[in-house]
């Protein structure tokens, strides 16, 4: 093998790294969707936390996709434990087709909670449980004009309160908590697998020093998982490919493993009846109204982190259909990511030490500045250069480049509003040749224009399994990596199966680091995936394109990279819910 | 005597329960801003001419819940209720706190940026002295402290700049009335293994896992008042006039409330509308009344009704006190073996061969109409049927009136010092906190001055321990005399930051209190036994929870509870390992005039298993030479100290490490790094 740093003019084996990162992690911030907005963060009953979408690994003729709700459960947080709430329409939504509006396929649940021994404080107590939970399945497949009821009197199971309320002869004589999971996972009549209940949190992130002005990783004393060892409660579901895919067709009838007509886009919400009466008496609120949107999460950390406190409460009572509606007032959310600032030493970029590997490019290739408030590429507008690409107008009008002053309407705005079609630009260097704007390996296609902010999966993408060596928490930027590098796909710009391609932002699995992809897409890791490369690179001045702005933005971490339990390898995947005897606060 | 002196212990402990009121009830769980954690009133050990009253809202409040921190809500009416007079109906005095919140920079998702600070949050505080008919602004546009969120946001210059002592003294506020206020984020005070108890009252644990405060590293939100002592008691006087320190004009009861509009509209562009009546929908006074002896059934009715409704709901909650849950795990006829923790803690249920205190039993009901009550607390004529209203109520005696009335200085309600054996004779008087609105209320009687909290006979079992040394210190056990002992000022007669309720209401569940009157335990047989301090009572005294005392220390002065822990301390979650890649300067340098100080090479490159660095010094100093994988992880150190001019070797063995590249980054002193990219081949 040549020394790698020489980069070639054909081959680009080593700026390809570069560029596979970039683009899949485009994704934008640090949190997921815990608190995330002021209002929802007063009602942590209806507050999603997270959503996953990734083709299940032990049975890939299904989808799984996980709802969680409720965030930063104490797994002792009684006499009361969480529960998902009544009165509450928790709803996953998928669009299947652009051709259609609105959604395609909604499933809906509601919870009714009783208790079986009133007469005591506990919350079980010799077999009897109190705020027993179960719930109803209702499933719509024509946009929500009628739901037909697919799962009725489902079992969400108790808390993980501790051994004597679990397994004693005291509490319920259950043989392990595994056991109540297990037996809580139901079939509906329409085919899909369903469990409801209390998890471990997946997410992980060191929430503490980000949100103290973005000290992520922490300058000063140990990195800290904020979410370790807290519950949250999830909605999962397993879901034949064939019910999912607009057409009814199966996994195995893609014409390809990028096929266009494969993509789905997946939101949650949780909505609350318009009026809440509040009784003199001690009883439950008499709720009734029209039913309100009072939450809702597609890619991870939009509103958290986006999204400016101003507007993230009317962000959550609206539908991603609504997001295009909206442009005006979000767009620039996108175009001009807060985030940025930290990451330009013209702004506030001195400010944020933690960021300082991560610099936007502002002088890319000579010519193109992607710093807040600059043009970025929309000086080629209208340049014969762009024809046939993705940012020509003639092929998706004006949303690409829609004005001067919005440089990351090429990059952000697109990943969480209608996928990355798997056309030029958005393609692996590999087979470039310099040019960014030339054909390149395919890698993704999550295309599905709607401009609502969704997770955008594409079925017909295998599962990576969880034991290969290969698999890789950082997704497609992992896939990017071995496209690009590794002579088993860097050979050719044919498309193939590269591991990870399953992985976020192409949907997003359990085990996906979405904080640090997305830290290092608002960084810019993107636009230098496609060839637009950081300022350190001077074409036929420095070497090779992999400079060290690039480095540092690859070698970027939060610091937490990994969730605190284990994942299991069936449905629904998650680790049990941490028990209220065996946690407490942190030590050290 | 001296042993049996002990007993006294039980009398003041007789609360119940176990854990404050955090997410006690179901409905007040899903409305976590509304909802009362704790109450707390003591006479101030530094300004003992004050009451302090410490209200804490808003439960387990994370103290990196960003980006949206935890706070008092809006449209919410904080409250703190006083009776001082029995004479008047309701409330005495009120003070009602609501607050605002507003968005200095809302183009942020930060809570803090550059000196500005969004939802920043004010309150208006309004007295009321004729029972809330009227109401007049004492404070207006109070400042609540921000969230203590870490020292970039707080201390640094991107931040506000400040201290958060400095924040909060700022925000430590004297009323138009004349009472200092605080309101603002703070420790927890309370502490309690939450996560044993409510595992079916596996507390202390039994398997040998060690015992956890459930409510450490958290925050609350706390309302703080002090209060001078002529302005809470009836006739406007100061505690130098109190006739002695039990005097029972000193006596007044507190609660504290939360409380919303009756409805609340959704709009679909993202806000809210409330309107209608104020309706109560969270109460706290004694602690742990609705976490540990309401039952869920009767929860939300609890938190629904004021403390003067509850002689009305006799009917509903009495048998609650009467035959408190609790007791069936300290009852071998009943759960008491399904409970192992609570072993030590056994009900009375033949004291004095005569009396059962166990659920369903009769207790002292036997002797209603016994001319041997005649002129204590529990003739009918004295105080009417509520301390015997009828058979099957044992705990009438003990613990309803310990939560509804108080405990007067009366027969048989004294230190047994000085009884002679006999429970209902006058003993030695050490509490008299009696207010019998017949409502749940935490009850304080000012005139008991307070004990230095320095003071080496400070106690956290409050009263019960004032009750030991009562019966045991020569210097109070002497005589049968009023005299002030150490930590008569604490639970329950008012409540302490320290004060360790949840022992002492386990205790007094058990029975102590009525053993502490003289109804000893069954192992003691009088004239057979030689004392009153039994295994049984041992047993009972010896009982812990193995969560004695907060989770951190309380302040010298006003408002005595901690500043809120720091959204980046050790408390914001589990530590990780990560070193952090050095930061590479670009590649094309704008500058760069001065020759390095440190040059390295590798050979060869690409390599199969070894690679050799060759490094040249121009001057002594620390070198560090680390290899990282692609993905930024510390793969390796090669060299990490300080070494003299010249030059050096060292070798990477990496034979077992999968092919690719990797990244060595060699610097000096800590300087900027030179990276050199090492490609394994296979």
């Amino acid at each position: 093998m040549k020394p790698f740093l020489s980069v070639r003019r054909t081959r680009l084996p080593e700026y390809a790294l570069c560029v596979g990162l970039a683009l899949l992690g485009m994704h934008s911030l640090q949190a997921s969707s815990h608190r995330e907005a002021p209002l929802i963060a007063n009602d942590p009953l209806a507050d999603n936390t997270d959503l996953y979408a990734f083709r299940s690994p032990d049975n890939p003729n299904t989808i799984t996709i996980i709802a969680n709700y409720i965030p930063a459960e104490l797994p002792y947080g009684g006499p009361n434990y969480f529960s998902f709430g009544e009165n509450i329409r928790y709803e996953i939504h998928i669009d299947n087709n652009t051709a259609t509006p609105g959604d395609d396929i909604i499933y809906r649940f509601t919870f009714q909670r009783v208790n079986e021994d009133p007469t005591t404080f506990f919350n079980i107590r010799l077999g009897k449980q109190n705020l027993k939970t179960t719930y109803t399945v209702e499933r719509s497949t024509n946009g929500g004009l009628s739901f037909q009821t697919i799962l009725s009197g489902g079992v969400v199971p108790p808390t993980n309160i501790g051994p004597r309320s679990i397994e004693s002869g005291a509490g319920l004589g259950a043989a392990n908590y595994r056991e109540l999971i297990s037996g809580a996972i139901a079939n509906a009549t329409t085919g899909e697998r369903v469990f409801c209940g209390p998890v471990d949190d997946p997410f992980y992130v060191d929430l503490g020093s980000i949100f103290d002005l973005g000290d992520a990783p922490r300058q000063n004393g140990r990195v800290r998982d904020g979410l370790a060892k807290f519950n949250v409660h999830t909605i999962s579901l397993q879901i034949p490919i064939s019910t999912l895919q607009k057409d009814g067709k199966a996994a195995g009838q893609a014409a390809n493993i990028l096929d266009g007509d494969y993509v789905i886009g997946i939101w949650a919400s949780a909505s609350r009846r318009a009026m809440r009466t509040l009784n003199t008496d001690g009883t439950a609120p008499t709720d009734m109204g029209a039913w309100v949107q009072v939450s809702r999460l597609g890619m991870p950390l939009t509103n958290e982190v986006l999204i400016p406190l101003g507007f993230k409460d009317q962000w959550n009572f609206q539908t991603p259909y609504e997001d295009l509606g909206n442009l005006g007032v979000y767009g620039n959310f996108f175009y001009n990511p807060e985030l940025a600032l930290y990451m330009d030493d013209s702004q506030f970029g001195g400010a944020v030490p933690a960021f300082r590997g991560l610099r936007i490019q502002s002088n890319s290739l000579g010519a193109f500045d992607f710093r807040n408030g600059k043009d970025g590429l929309f000086g080629l507008k209208g340049n014969p250069a762009l024809a046939g690409t993705a940012l020509d107008d003639a092929v998706f009008g004006t949303l690409l480049l829609p004005a001067a002053g919005s440089p990351r309407s090429v990059d952000l705005w697109p990943i969480f509003h209608t996928g990355v079609p798997n056309l030029r630009p958005y393609q692996l260097a590999t087979g470039k040749n310099g040019d960014p704007l030339a054909a390149g390996k395919p890698f993704i296609n999550n295309f599905l224009p709607n401009g609502g902010d969704m997770l955008r999966l594409n079925m017909a993408v295998p599962p990576t399994p969880r034991n290969d060596p290969q698999f890789s928490p950082l997704g497609i930027v992992q896939a990017a990596v071995l496209g690009l590098t590794d002579p088993a796909y860097n050979a050719n710009a044919n498309l193939q199966f590269i591991p990870n391609m399953d992985g976020f932002p192409n949907g997003r699995r359990l085990e996906d680091d979405v904080t640090r992809i997305e830290l290092q897409a608002v960084g810019g890791v993107a636009l230098a995936a496609i060839g637009l490369w950081y300022d350190d690179y001077l074409p036929g001045q420095v070497p090779s394109p992999v400079t060290n702005q690039l480095i540092n933005v690859l070698q970027y971490s939060t610091g937490v990279e990994a969730n605190d339990a284990p994942f299991t390898s069936e449905f629904p995947y998650l680790a049990d819910p941490w028990r209220g005897t065996e946690t407490g606060a942190p030590e050290e | 005597m001296k042993q049996y002196c002990l007993l006294l212990i039980g009398l003041f402990a007789a609360q119940i329960a176990l854990a404050s009121s955090h997410r006690e009830a179901p409905l007040i769980s899903d409305d976590p801003l509304a909802d009362n954690t704790d109450l707390y009133a003591f006479r101030s050990p530094d300004n003992p001419n004050t009451i302090t009253i410490i209200a804490a809202y808003v439960p387990m409040q994370l103290p990196h819940g960003g980006p949206n921190y935890y706070g008092f809500g809006e449209n919410i009416r904080y409250e703190i209720h006083i009776d001082n007079n029995i004479a008047t109906p309701g409330d005495d005095i009120i003070y009602r706190f609501t607050f605002k919140k507003v968005f200095e920079d809302p183009s942020t998702f930060f809570y803090v940026r550059l000196g500005k600070q969004n939802h920043k949050t004010t309150y208006t505080l309004e007295k009321s002295t004729d029972g809330g008919a009227t109401f007049q602004i004492v404070i207006n546009n109070g400042v609540v402290p921000p969230n203590n969120i870490g020292p970039r946001s707080i201390e640094g210059g991107a931040g506000l700049n400040t201290t958060y002592n400095a924040l909060m003294s700022s925000a430590t506020l004297t009323a138009m009335s004349g009472e200092k206020v605080f309101c603002g984020p703070t420790d927890d005070p309370f502490f309690v293994d939450l996560g044993g108890v409510f595992d079916l009252g596996d507390m202390p644990r039994q398997g040998g896992s060690k015992p956890r405060d459930g409510v450490a590293c958290l925050n609350v939100s706390t309302i703080a008042l002090q209060i001078p002592i002529e302005m809470l008691q009836k006739d406007g006087k100061s505690a130098g006039q109190a006739a002695n320190i039990l005097d029972g004009d000193y006596v007044i009861g507190i609660w504290a409330s939360a409380s919303r509009r009756q409805i609340r509209t959704l709009n679909t562009a993202g806000t809210e509308m409330y309107s209608g009546d104020w309706v109560q929908v969270s109460r706290l006074g004694m602690p742990l009344t609705n976490e540990a002896v309401i039952p869920i059934g009767s929860k939300d009715l609890w938190n629904a009704t004021t403390p003067y409704e509850d002689l009305a709901n006799l009917s509903v909650f009495g048998p609650y006190f009467y035959n408190p849950e609790l007791a069936l795990y300290m009852d071998d006829s009943q759960f008491g073996t399904a409970v192992p923790a609570f072993a030590p803690l056994r009900i009375q249920s033949t004291s004095l061969g005569a009396f059962d205190f166990r659920n369903g039993k009769d207790g002292l009901f036997v002797l209603k109409g016994n001319p041997a009550l005649a002129g204590t607390a529990l003739d009918d004529a004295v105080f009417g049927t509520l301390l015997l209203p009828a058979a099957g109520s044992p705990r009438s005696v003990d613990l309803w009136p310990i939560f509804h009335t108080g405990v007067p200085n009366l027969r048989p309600y004294q230190l047994a010092t000085g009884k002679n054996g006999d429970p209902l004779a006058t003993g030695k008087p050490f509490i008299n906190n009696f207010l019998p609105n017949g409502g749940d209320m935490l009850r304080l009687n000012m005139a008991v001055p307070p004990t230095p909290r320095n003071d080496p006979g400070f106690s956290t079992l409050g009263i019960v321990n004032a009750a030991v040394l009562g019966l045991t210190d020569p210097t109070y056990a002497g005589n049968a005399d009023l005299q002030f002992i150490p930590n008569m000022d604490g639970f329950p007669n008012g409540r302490r930051l320290e004060d360790d309720v949840t022992l002492i209401e386990l205790q007094a569940v058990s029975g102590v209190a009525l053993a502490a009157i003289g109804l000893w335990y069954d192992d003691y047989v009088p004239g057979q036994t030689p004392s009153p301090v039994t295994p049984q009572l041992l047993n009972v005294l010896t009982y812990n929870t193995g969560i004695g005392q907060n989770d951190t220390t309380f302040r010298s002065s006003f408002p005595y509870v901690q500043a809120p822990w720091s959204g980046t301390s050790r408390c914001s979650g589990e530590g990780r390992d990560y070193t952090q890649p050095q930061i590479l300067d670009p590649t094309v340098s704008v500058s760069g005039l001065n020759a390095p100080e440190i040059i390295a090479t590798n050979f060869p490159n690409p390599f199969e298993k070894t690679t050799a660095f060759k490094y040249r010094l121009r001057n002594d100093g620390r070198v560090s030479i680390q290899i990282f994988d692609l993905n930024g992880k510390l793969v390796e150190t090669l060299v990490n100290r300080s070494q003299s001019a010249g030059e050096y070797q060292v070798e990477w063995n990496a034979g077992n490490r999968p092919a690719g590249v990797y990244l060595a980054a060699v610097s000096f002193e800590n300087g900027p790094a030179q990276t050199i990219r090492l490609n394994k081949a296979k």
